[in-house]
């Protein structure tokens, strides 16, 4: 039993992180491209970032984005954007300052561990600017700052106790994981024309890559990159650590441990709407040639699954006469 | 690393030596360990020691700045020593105000003998802002007002003096803590050869206080620390004490009033609190109550006081006791409710809501330090021999149309202390506030939050004004 701001803020402060941590990794790739791959994928890595993070560059529209000149220099203010910009919640800064307020907030709630691995990035992070990172080598300023979120993370399972505090931060994480996973795969498909539509192989092997999942793509599969067997892994694959099936997994098993909240119909309704979304990837996924409007109803159910948690266990009635 | 640039006045006390330049007796460990390291040594030693602070986020935050501004406290590594025989004195001194002030509180909140005796004005009284009227006829478990107290001390030639009686929700004492654990860790030889006594089991002691003022004898009570939020200067020492009571940290909007019982809103549903440690100042407990503004506050906490049915620690009401004007009467207090010389001197004191107290701080407003008497932190106070005489002008024209407001005492030359300042040591004048528990019985951790000045001849130790910290060690006998 803890507090509902307690448990609200180590959900959110996993989310943020989560979403911070999403960012750097999709930005390192992207700052990999820009040393050799061509206009068009590089265009294309751009258009997935915004895409995914439902924003518009600071220019209205990525497609303006025309040639390859001036290429270097649009991209800086774009990284800028995604990274220190104060005024986008979404960029890297923002969700990771987020982050660490919530974390200070809940430092009652949190292991010493956890609180350096994030105090520290988080002071080194603030002393940056865009222009320190493009000066020597951008893409590890991205892996570095995935990696201290990586590393807070493993600190937290090194060191957290597995109560409820545990378990709602591991809420946070898998519910931010399965709503960026459904809405980068719906992005991905609807920049490329669906799985019918040309297909570039470099545009799905980053994708793999983003998820940890080449290797075991090509043990899978071999080494053609078909975007059809992509969606597949990254969907159902339990054995790869961020699959959707294996993130809603997780979601189940935090469910379970947090067992039910104040509010019983909220409650019956969430692990319903859970078990129901995991069944969809377990079961209907399979054989799928167009997973579009699937991976559409798992993405609104996963959205619905956040405010279900909400109702459920943050923002309930009191009604009666509590128990003394 | 040597002292021979270290300076020393005759008129000011110094901490580490006598006035012929002789370490004294309980700093001569100490000073000979520090001789002993290099300045690099040091250097590395204080280098590691603000940044545990640094990384651990021990901070506090700056009012005034457009944004409230996270700044770590800049914390001194050389400790300052209190001897056996001097701490003996102190705390002897401070449970006699402490249980002096507790009487105060019940009397002036009862019958209020004490103006009836004339020993106390009753404008004094019930003219302070802090006198809370909601509070008449009330009686906290054990009798118990002020739980928690950290005084403010000072020294000179002349010996200790209170300087001010923080009553109402007093900070620093994580500060105390987190002083000693930085610098026993980066003075682990000489701390283990110089037998300090430990500050660390504050966390015990407070626990204990507070279940021993839970409703109605309780003994398992629920206990919670009610922060105002993240925002407040001291959240991080909200934040430390609450784990170290194993309480958990709520702000105002996790508690509710339901039938006259104090409850957290928890994943779980309600549960229910029996004591709470309040770090909110009376203004903003219960919009109910007091100010119909405060988001900080419970509606219906003072209901739930009133009843019982809650212990607020400390009680509602006891800022009448720290007053600046109530201040000069507290050695009169002792005498009135104790029958006994007080240990502890008052600086000396000038009312200016007097004529002949404002009359006298005017005329000498160039070698007084002029006060608010609801101020604190060290927030619109004037040093009159440090201030400007445009600056003294100002602050005269404020004196002449709120007089009641003001009051003034000598400047006193607060003693100094050696401190790392550019990779040599320099004298600083400090002070120190003591932390006193008071539950069945009276209880002091032996150490304080050693308050310094690190402004280069600067007398404000607060933090908020330039001041830092430093660990003081209590010497065992």
């Amino acid at each position: 039993m803890i507090l509902v701001r307690s448990a609200q803020g180590l959900y959110w402060m996993s989310r943020y992180l989560s979403r911070a941590e999403h960012l750097c990794r999709l930005l390192a790739l992207q700052m990999e491209a820009l040393v050799d791959r061509p206009f068009r994928e590089v265009h294309f890595g751009w258009s997935r970032i915004y895409g995914s993070a439902h924003r518009q560059p600071p220019w209205g529209d990525i497609g303006e984005l025309e040639s390859d000149e001036g290429l270097l220099f649009d991209s800086y203010t774009l990284a800028e954007d995604l990274t220190f910009e104060r005024l986008n919640p979404g960029s890297v800064w923002s969700c990771f300052a987020m982050g660490r307020e919530n974390a200070r907030q809940m430092r009652q709630c949190i292991s010493a561990e956890m609180w350096l691995c994030l105090n520290l990035p988080y002071l080194r992070l603030q002393r940056m600017g865009i222009q320190d990172t493009w000066r020597t080598s951008p893409e590890s300023f991205y892996t570095e700052t995935a990696g201290a979120i990586s590393t807070f993370t493993g600190a937290a399972a090194d060191t957290m106790y597995r109560d409820e505090n545990w378990f709602f931060l591991r809420l946070g994480r898998a519910v931010e994981q399965s709503q960026w996973t459904t809405t980068l795969l719906l992005t991905q498909l609807a920049l490329s024309g669906g799985l019918s539509g040309e297909s570039f192989e470099g545009d799905w092997e980053t994708l793999l890559r983003l998820f940890h999942a080449f290797d075991a793509y090509m043990h899978r599969h071999g080494v053609q990159v078909d975007p059809q067997h992509v969606l597949d892994v990254l969907a159902t694959d339990n054995q790869l650590p961020n699959s959707l099936s294996r993130t809603l997994g997780h979601i189940e098993e935090a469910l379970d441990a947090l067992g039910p909240g104040p509010d019983g119909w909220a409650s019956d309704e969430l692990r319903r709407l859970a078990g129901r979304v995991s069944a969809l990837v377990k079961y209907e996924w399979d054989g799928r040639r167009n997973p579009e409007p699937l991976l559409r109803e798992i993405g609104q159910h996963c959205r619905d699954i956040h405010d279900l948690i909400a109702a459920t266990y943050f923002d309930y009635p009191v009604h009666d006469s509590p128990q003394r | 690393m040597d002292f021979t640039d270290y300076s020393l006045d005759p008129a000011i006390f110094d901490e580490m030596f006598l006035p012929n330049g002789e370490p004294r007796e309980g700093s001569r460990r100490l000073h000979e360990a520090l001789t002993e390291l290099s300045q690099e040594d040091l250097a590395g030693i204080q280098e590691r020691v603000t940044h545990s602070f640094s990384t651990e986020g021990i901070t506090f935050t700056v009012y005034g700045d457009e944004e409230a501004e996270e700044r770590i406290i800049p914390v001194d590594c050389v400790p300052r020593i209190i001897t056996a025989a001097e701490w003996d004195f102190l705390e002897r001194g401070l449970i006699q105000r402490v249980t002096t002030l507790n009487r105060f509180l019940s009397d002036v909140y009862a019958e209020g003998r004490i103006v009836s005796d004339g020993v106390i004005p009753v404008d004094v009284v019930r003219g302070c802002p802090q006198y809370r009227v909601e509070m008449r006829g009330m009686e906290p478990p054990l009798g118990v007002w002020v739980a928690i107290c950290g005084t403010d001390i000072v020294r000179t030639n002349d010996g200790f003096f209170v300087l001010e009686d923080n009553l109402r929700v007093p900070s620093g004492v994580s500060y105390m803590i987190a002083n000693r654990k930085a610098v026993k860790a980066g003075l682990r030889r000489v701390y283990r050869g110089t037998r300090v006594r430990d500050v660390e089991n504050y966390g015990r002691l407070l626990r204990e206080t507070l279940r021993e003022l839970a409703p109605r004898g309780q003994s398992d009570p629920s206990v919670v620390l009610l922060t105002p939020g993240i925002y407040n200067s001291a959240f991080y020492e909200h934040m430390f004490l609450a784990g170290e009571l194993g309480a958990q940290l709520v702000e105002g909007r996790d508690l509710l009033v339901n039938d006259g019982f104090v409850y957290t809103r928890t994943t779980a549903g309600l549960h229910r609190v029996d004591v709470i440690y309040r770090r909110v100042d009376d203004d903003f407990l219960d919009p109910l109550v007091f100010r119909p503004d405060s988001l900080l506050g419970v509606p219906g906490l003072m209901h739930a006081y009133r009843l019982g049915n809650v212990t607020l620690a400390n009680a509602p009401g006891t800022g009448v006791a720290d007053d600046k004007s109530v201040y000069a009467y507290v050695p009169d207090m002792v005498r009135y409710y104790l029958g006994e010389e007080p240990l502890l001197q008052n600086v000396e004191t000038n009312l200016c809501r007097r004529p002949e107290g404002l009359e006298y701080t005017l005329d000498n407003l160039d070698k007084l330090v002029v006060k608010r008497v609801g101020g604190s932190g060290g927030y619109g106070m004037l040093v009159g021999p440090h201030a400007t005489p445009s600056e003294r002008e100002a602050y005269a024209e404020e004196m002449r149309k709120n007089p009641a407001d003001f009051i003034s005492q000598p400047t006193l030359s607060l003693s100094r202390a050696p401190c790392l300042v550019d990779g040599g040591f320099a004298p600083r004048h400090v002070d120190l506030r003591p932390f006193l528990l008071t539950g069945r019985e009276a209880r002091t951790v032996p150490g304080a939050f050693c308050r310094v000045a690190l402004r280069p001849g600067s007398l404000v130790v607060n933090s908020s004004q330039g001041g830092g910290g430093k660990d003081l060690w209590v010497l065992e006998d």
